[in-house]
């Protein structure tokens, strides 16, 4: 028993000062009493401990107690919110959802709108003036109950409504969800429990040797609504520009929208300095939380906020996704305000981030007059002149060539991997070819229709795979230089400093003996990088200008790689030697 | 069903270039097997071998070209195998590929960019759907599976790349050198084509 609160089985992180331990409360709770603590409103909460999940174990159900201290849990929501739980005006819903204090694998999803039955949806369409909308939060409530609770198989998420949400639930003889919002809520607590032994959690902790008794803990959060009335909507923030990393928010703000609908794209939404417009001081509020927020996450944050009855309440936040050239700018300019140091900025920032921004691309006007042979989908990005060839053999034996294909299969794999870019005739963004060439940042363009093998073999061609078009001949292209732009210069210099690996230039004298990865016989290359000799101290050739390279000659104790883009060799090296020691 | 040696040249199909130890690992076969049944190959000119690595040939293409409709007819001709196929498919394969494409490149405003892995949350939800379709997929490929043993060491190898991938292996998703959970997708997908004698979709 916690002296303190009179719970046995329940932590409410809400008091500033009494950090929770986070075995007890696992890592997501703690992360909302972090957000209380710096003085930001997040939907009021209550947790149930780790401890509560060891005696579930312990007895085969929920422990003694433990049902009337999810009432009274529920009980504060209400009173904060000043809403009731099943009622039939002003209803309370909650999500449920797992955390452990490392994460696990395994565990069950977050439900969202526990709470809801019929009675609850009419009051919640009177409320909002929105029967559809009440609507669709019973339908996945339903959905994602009858799917994390009573273990339905059956993809329920796009079915058209609860009705039809039930019927297959029943058809998968998973039972009946219950329509007692503190049935649901039981159920939904002991399935969390139970999923932190599922199967998958199971294998995963033995694969790494994390203790089996090691449960989660059960967050039980308000859900706040957007959509209620004139005062109210819904919004993202991103603490600077996503796409050029400059530091201003930038943001969108959704009146009367409820979370889904900003995410979805269904409404389009306002810019932010709509909300400043219409309420000044939440807005003003909303700037202050995420300059609190950048400045504690020591990193662009993507905040997800929604305002009810005029006010604000910050859902989310967390590190957010950037462009290439945004993550070069935030990690120096975050160095320039002294949030991180100079070998964190270069922790920052992946190889394949600098790689994508010296991508070569098709000069300005260069293809105007060039004769277009095929067009399709751009599936990874990049630009590679060479010889249309139409077998992995031929790949493999033909220095930069380009390999065309009806549609790949793993024999082509060592094809692809040896060709400049990669065109099929059949194929979306989301085919094998699509997902191989990506991972091997290789160009690629698929979709391309019937007859364009025949139309490309055997002709020298311009693969432009950032457009998704393929050309006769060699066309100019133009590239972004290390040495040209000042976050660049200053990244590299600060990887250089991290000691992992010297990159040389080609052609800049190099300690002997010298190992040539371009000289190996085709006919001796083979899957994964190749041995290299013993003693070697420079390494250089295409292939050690790749990741898999550059972390095999750093495994062979080389001091010298040759390439001409220094940064992402040096920032793969960085990656690996820290990944190793 | 293929015998040893059909099926030894079989899996050159699903990994090209590999050693035989490499090729014992897709079918679990002992690797001593695999190294008589290669040699064999090469001397009836069915396979070339290069510096301990093995491709397959014309001949050997021909041979189980012409060996399939035999060793798989029974599969071939029972309804809920074609049923399996096709809902893997129309289902799963696809939230595969479309997972694994979400793993490599994420969007920002309307384009897609590299995919950082900053954001644990955005990468923990990508492998639990991708542990789900996984599950999934272990019920789909049940009747084929019943008769076919090769697919529970291919679902069994998808569990094992997952695992590493939870841990923290990034590459382990859809590197192209490692047995990442593509790479293991890759190969079942290509053999579950050649059991039922369908053409690549895509």
């Amino acid at each position: 028993m916690n002296t303190a609160t009179g719970y046995r089985w329940l932590v409410v992180p809400d008091d500033p000062a009494a950090e929770p331990s986070r075995e007890l409360v696992g890592g997501k709770a703690w992360s909302l009493w972090r957000m209380r603590s710096l003085g930001l409103r997040v939907p009021p909460a209550f947790v149930v401990t780790t401890e509560a999940c060891a005696a579930y174990f312990a007895v085969g159900a929920l422990p003694d107690g433990l049902a009337a201290e999810l009432e009274a849990g529920i009980r504060l929501l209400e009173a904060e919110l000043g809403r009731t739980f099943g009622g039939a005006e002003r209803p309370l819903l909650v999500s449920v959802r797992s955390g452990a204090a490392i994460s696990m694998p395994g565990m069950m999803d977050t439900i969202l709108n526990l709470g809801c039955n019929d009675i609850v949806e009419a009051a919640l369409a009177a409320e909002s003036g929105d029967p559809a909308f009440a609507a669709e939060v019973h339908r996945r409530f339903t959905g994602s109950y009858g799917r994390l609770v009573m273990g339905c198989t059956e993809e329920l998420d796009d079915l058209p409504d609860t009705a039809a949400v039930l019927a297959a639930v029943a058809a998968d003889d998973a039972g009946t969800v219950p329509s007692d919002p503190w049935a649901q809520l039981r159920a939904a607590v002991a399935a969390v429990f139970a999923s932190s032994r599922s199967r998958r959690a199971i294998a995963y902790r033995k694969h790494y040797g994390i203790p089996d008794d090691l449960g989660t803990a059960v967050t039980v959060q308000a859900m706040v609504f957007g959509n209620l009335d004139d005062d109210s909507g819904t919004g993202v923030l991103f603490t600077r520009n996503p796409v050029d990393g400059t530091r201003e928010p930038y943001g969108e703000y959704l009146p009367r929208g409820q979370g889904e609908d900003v995410v979805s794209g269904r409404v389009t939404p306002q810019p932010l300095t709509h909300l400043a417009g219409w309420n000044a001081a939440v807005h003003a509020e909303l700037l202050a939380a995420a300059e609190r927020l950048d400045t504690e996450g020591r990193d662009a944050q993507d905040i997800e906020f929604t305002v009810q009855h005029g006010e604000l309440f910050l859902l989310q936040s967390r590190p957010a996704k950037r462009t290439a050239r945004a993550a070069v700018r935030i990690a120096v300019a975050l160095v320039d305000e002294g949030a991180i140091t100079p070998a964190d900025a270069v922790r920052r920032v992946t190889a394949e981030q600098v790689r994508a921004l010296l991508r070569p691309e098709i000069a300005p006007g260069a293809a105007d007059r060039a004769e277009l042979l095929a067009h399709g989908v751009a599936a990874s990005p990049g630009v590679a002149t060479g010889l249309a060839v139409g077998t992995p053999e031929d790949a493999q034996h033909t220095p930069g060539a380009i390999l065309v294909r009806r549609s790949t299969s793993p024999d082509d794999v060592q094809g692809m991997i040896a060709a400049a870019a990669v065109v099929t005739e059949q194929g979306g963004a989301t085919s094998h070819a699509a997902v191989v060439s990506r991972a091997l940042d290789t160009p690629c363009v698929v979709g391309c229709g019937a007859g364009t093998v025949d139309a490309l073999l055997g002709r020298t061609v311009t693969v432009d795979a950032t457009a998704g078009r393929v050309y006769t001949g060699e066309i100019a292209t133009t590239a972004v230089d290390e040495s040209e732009d000042d976050d660049l210069r200053r990244l590299c210099a600060w990887a250089e400093q991290q000691g992992a690996v010297t990159v040389a230039e080609p052609g800049a004298a190099a300690p002997e003996p010298v190992f040539d990865a371009d000289k190996i016989p085709p006919e001796e290359l083979r899957e994964g990088p190749p041995d290299i000799p013993a003693g070697t101290r420079t390494v250089r050739g295409a292939l050690f200008t790749t990741p898999d390279g550059v972390r095999a000659a750093l495994d062979a104790g080389v001091e010298v790689i040759v390439a001409a883009h220094r940064l992402p060799v040096l920032l793969t090296a960085v990656a690996h030697r820290e990944g190793t020691s | 069903m293929l015998d040893p040696y059909q099926l030894t040249l079989h899996t050159l199909t699903l990994r090209q270039l590999a050693s035989a130890e490499q090729l014992a690992e897709i079918t679990g076969q002992p690797v001593a097997d695999v190294k008589a049944g290669l040699e064999k190959a090469v001397a009836d000119g069915a396979v070339v071998a290069a510096r301990g690595s093995y491709m397959i040939g014309p001949a050997g293409r021909e041979l189980l070209d012409a060996a399939y409709p035999d060793a798989f007819a029974g599969l071939r001709a029972t309804p809920a195998v074609a049923e399996a196929i096709e809902a893997f498919e129309t289902g799963v394969n696809k939230r595969v590929l479309s997972l694994t494409t979400d793993w490599q490149t994420v969007e920002v405003d309307g384009a897609r960019v590299p995919n950082d892995h900053a954001d644990a949350d955005y990468d923990a939800g990508i492998l639990d759907r991708l542990g789900r379709t996984h599950e999934k997929t272990q019920k789909v490929l049940r009747p084929i599976a019943d008769a076919d043993p090769l697919v529970d060491r291919f679902l069994d190898r998808l569990g094992t790349a997952l695992i590493r991938a939870e841990g923290g292996e990034t590459d382990y998703v859809s590197g192209v050198r490692v047995d990442s959970f593509h790479t293991v997708w890759f190969q079942m997908h290509e053999h579950l084509l050649r059991v039922t004698g369908r053409e690549r979709p895509e």
